[in-house]
């Protein structure tokens, strides 16, 4: 009931008090959203990864390399030509790839990769109730925070009775995969799936209530988290990252000029 | 003070067409442990609902009278209010499991009630321990078997510490081990002076209980104290609950009554009121257990099969070779690789090494669709298939998906559902059948490809007694038939009864792989193997019988 890419492995990251995991993912993603460059991103890139060696985090960026690399080709491919300028390279028809559109596409790319990767990082040493409770902690109400948290953990379980399902139609001789025939073929999944998510939606809401969920008053947690001097060390290094980045994109290094 | 009354209760559910509950007036005492008994459908599971105020607040409906929770009127209350005072184990007890880690699904309860820390901690792994998970706090519950998944549901309401606690059929998915340990802590509880209610079928479970009360069609039928309503097998089979083997051999041999769960109390009462073992009790009991054809050649075939989840638990190397004809029961522990090792016979999953060979073919190389075909499947939950509107396209969809000739799908129809016992239903809506009936049109549904071999994955589950029977005894006329029947069960008595042979798995190991009769009677086998011999197996063992069922052991009897 993890969200898939949670590594339940002891470190300083799994150590940090949630909020910090909060933060950090939130400086990681301004310090993709400032670096344009790929010159300045492949630092960015080493540290992270080295960070993501150490979260766990490997094992969820080999489900989904090929995401990654996805994303990094379209953004480049779209970039080269979209970003414009008067330094041409070469044309495709009424498109021209501009020298500075191919810095800040595969500037992009790495930007993208780089966010989604952070992301991963975060997932692999925050389970979903962690999220919830950095969230409550930063004052959202515990039963909205609650919900966010909810549709995660509810994901695999939900994929779960999906294959159940399927084995089930399996096992009578249902093919998935007929081509253009192939809607019709998911009606026998979709009823079940639909009408067991409904009914354990329902079943899910009394189980919450029956075990207390939203009483008045304070809420209490079975692990205390406490803010140490590592959370003020990973955001301290974290934001000294940052400000240099933008310190130098002040000073004119690290963006792309048409 | 009572622990709980209710005066003049009903329910009807919204839509319903008859009140799940009418006119109920029922009252238990603090610490009395109550079963709450009935076929399904008889408003069990509503009322356990009414005592924590889910019904009506989280189901649509209309109430009537009033619900008092120690001296309290639950009128207007929420049933969030009441988590501290009473806590329900669903029948559906994953959809009480969410979080990611077991401890955290045992702690959500005490977080909710604001407790510190420290006693959070205390009560998670106390509650653990309790159900027998202690060890199993950082555990995915995804992971789990069915069985751990149930005990992970009960610790999560223990760890409230309701004054009542109220359990909804709370071993439909444990093994027998599982079940001692539920039966075990209920009596503890109960020492500890919490109410306990239990809606369930077993009567190993119930017969720890006070007292019992019978529902039928939403109304109380019987309220009596549990010794003497367990020995009434006549009131219990009418309740939908399995007489315990003590009890129906008392009646079969005409004796006032029998100890229960003793069997060599029973094998000695036995004894003093004259009853020996027949010179040839042995061969009536072959006798008895003739009929079936003889196995024949081999169908399923497998060598070496390993299947190795990312938690560690599979398949580690099996053998098993099954010949046509037979009726073959898997036992073992949850999580023991039962469902793992029967998904592998029609090409559900594929081995991670090793090999499974139909027909002397290797699997992996039958056409597609072929294996389905042959070996069919019906699997434990029939709402995981069903999907049509109407019960002939329900078991009509796998001839189709087979290219079965379109002129020929209605007498396939028609005699599946005649083999299932419900010829008239082909135009009924699935969906407004009971679950005993939706598990049938499941079972015609495989049946209508005509395939050589059926497996059947705990087809007594979530059943009364008389719904349990009619699908083994379904069961039973197909394998007389000569059609190849494997089962995987955690019901002793139904491996008994109508198993000629049973694989026990272990550890994802075959443990044993012999005929029923020698397994099941041998105790370090079964003790190894997390299970309990059949009652009336024990008592026929003390008598020197070899006998597993009551009615053999009946049949092997004399009196002097």
């Amino acid at each position: 009931m993890s969200t898939g890419f949670f590594a339940d492995r002891p470190g300083f990251f799994r150590r940090l008090h949630p909020v910090t995991r909060i933060l950090l993912l939130f400086l990681a993603f301004t310090c993709a959203l400032v670096a344009q460059r790929p010159l300045y991103l492949l630092p960015l890139w080493a540290m992270f990864l080295l960070a993501g060696w150490r979260a766990g985090a490997m094992p969820g960026l080999r489900r989904v390399w090929w995401l990654l690399l996805l994303v990094g080709l379209a953004s480049f491919g779209i970039w080269t030509f979209a970003f414009g300028g008067t330094e041409s390279i070469f044309s495709l028809g009424p498109f021209s790839a501009t020298r500075p559109g191919l810095i800040f596409g595969a500037g992009m790319g790495l930007r993208l990769g780089l966010m989604i990767f952070t992301g991963l990082i975060f997932l692999a040493c925050t389970p979903v109730e962690e999220f919830s409770q950095g969230l409550t902690s930063l004052g959202l109400p515990f039963a909205v925070s609650f919900a966010l948290s909810l549709s995660f953990r509810l994901a695999p379980l939900f994929g779960d009775t999906v294959r159940s399902i399927l084995d089930a139609q399996r096992a009578r001789g249902l093919k998935t995969n007929r081509g253009l025939s192939r809607l019709k073929t998911y009606v026998p999944l979709l009823a079940p799936v639909f009408a067991g998510a409904l009914r354990r939606a329902d079943l899910l809401a009394i189980a919450l209530e029956s075990k207390g969920f939203g009483r008045p008053g304070r809420r209490g947690s079975l692990y205390e988290w406490r803010v140490g001097f590592r959370d003020g060390l990973a955001l301290a290094l974290l934001f000294a990252v940052l400000a240099g980045l933008i310190t130098l994109r002040f000073w004119g290094y690290g963006g792309v000029s048409r | 003070m009572d622990a709980f009354r209710l005066e003049g209760v009903g329910f009807r559910y919204r839509g319903g067409a008859r009140p799940a509950l009418s006119g109920i007036d029922l009252a238990a005492a603090p610490g009395e442990r109550v079963g709450i008994i009935g076929l399904t459908g008889a408003g069990k599971s509503t009322l356990l609902r009414c005592l924590n105020r889910t019904v009506p607040a989280g189901f649509r409906g209309e109430f009537s009278g009033r619900v008092l929770l120690f001296g309290q009127d639950l009128a207007g209350k929420k049933p969030s209010s009441l988590a501290d005072a009473v806590g329900l184990v669903f029948q559906d007890f994953e959809s009480q499991l969410f979080s990611s880690f077991a401890e955290l699904d045992v702690a959500f309860g005490p977080e909710n009630l604001g407790l510190p820390a420290a006693e959070i901690r205390q009560r998670v792994t106390a509650s653990l321990a309790a159900v027998g998970l202690a060890g199993f706090e950082r555990r995915d519950p995804a992971t789990l078997s069915g069985g751990q998944k149930q005990r992970l549901a009960i610790a999560a309401i223990l760890a409230l510490r309701p004054r009542l606690f109220l359990l909804d059929e709370p071993t439909t998915d444990l093994d027998p081990e599982g079940r001692t340990e539920v039966s075990a802590l209920l009596g503890r509880l109960a020492r500890k002076g919490m109410t306990v209610a239990v809606a369930e079928h077993e009567a190993e479970l119930l017969s720890g209980l006070d007292r019992f009360v019978g529902l039928a069609q939403g109304r109380v039928t019987l309220d009596l104290p549990g010794p003497r309503a367990l020995r009434d097998s006549g009131l219990l089979m009418a309740l939908g609950v399995r007489p315990p083997d003590a009890v129906s051999l008392a009646d079969q041999l005409g004796l006032a009554s029998l100890p229960l769960n003793d069997p060599a109390a029973a094998a000695c009462t036995l004894r003093e009121a004259g009853f020996k073992a027949r010179p040839n009790a042995a061969e009536l009991i072959e006798e008895k257990d003739g009929g079936r054809k003889e196995p024949g050649a081999f169908i399923i075939e497998v060598e070496g099969l390993e299947r190795l989840y990312h938690g560690g638990q599979g398949l580690r190397g099996v053998d098993l070779a099954v010949r046509r004809g037979e009726f073959v029961a898997l036992l073992g522990r949850n999580g023991s690789g039962k469902t793992t090792l029967v998904k592998h016979f029609n090409g559900l999953l594929r081995p991670t090494a090793g090999e499974v060979r139909v027909d002397g073919r290797p699997a992996s190389k039958l056409p597609p669709g072929e294996l389905g075909r042959r070996i069919g499947f019906v699997f434990q939950d029939p709402d995981h298939q069903i999907f049509a509107g109407r019960v002939f396209d329900e078991v009509a969809f796998a001839p189709r998906n087979y290219g079965v000739d379109e002129a020929e799908i209605p007498k396939r129809v028609a005699t599946a559902l005649e083999l299932v016992g419900l010829p008239d239903a082909a135009e009924a809506d699935p969906f407004v059948l009971t679950k005993g009936e939706r598990q049938r049109v499941a079972l015609a549904s495989a049946l209508a490809a005509e395939p050589e071999v059926l497996v059947f994955d705990e087809p007594t589950t979530g059943l009364d007694y008389p719904a349990q029977l009619k699908v083994m005894e379904l069961l039973a006329d197909l394998n007389r038939q000569g059609r190849t029947v494997i089962i995987i069960t955690h019901a002793l008595w139904v491996a008994a009864r109508y198993a000629r042979r049973v694989v026990i798995l272990d550890g994802g190991k075959a443990l044993a792989d012999g005929p029923a009769r020698e397994a099941l009677r041998d105790p370090g086998l079964m003790s190894a193997a997390g299970l309990a011999m059949p009652e009336a197996a024990r008592i026929a063992k003390a008598l020197g019988v070899p006998a597993l069922t009551s009615e053999e052991l009946a049949l092997a009897l004399e009196r002097r």
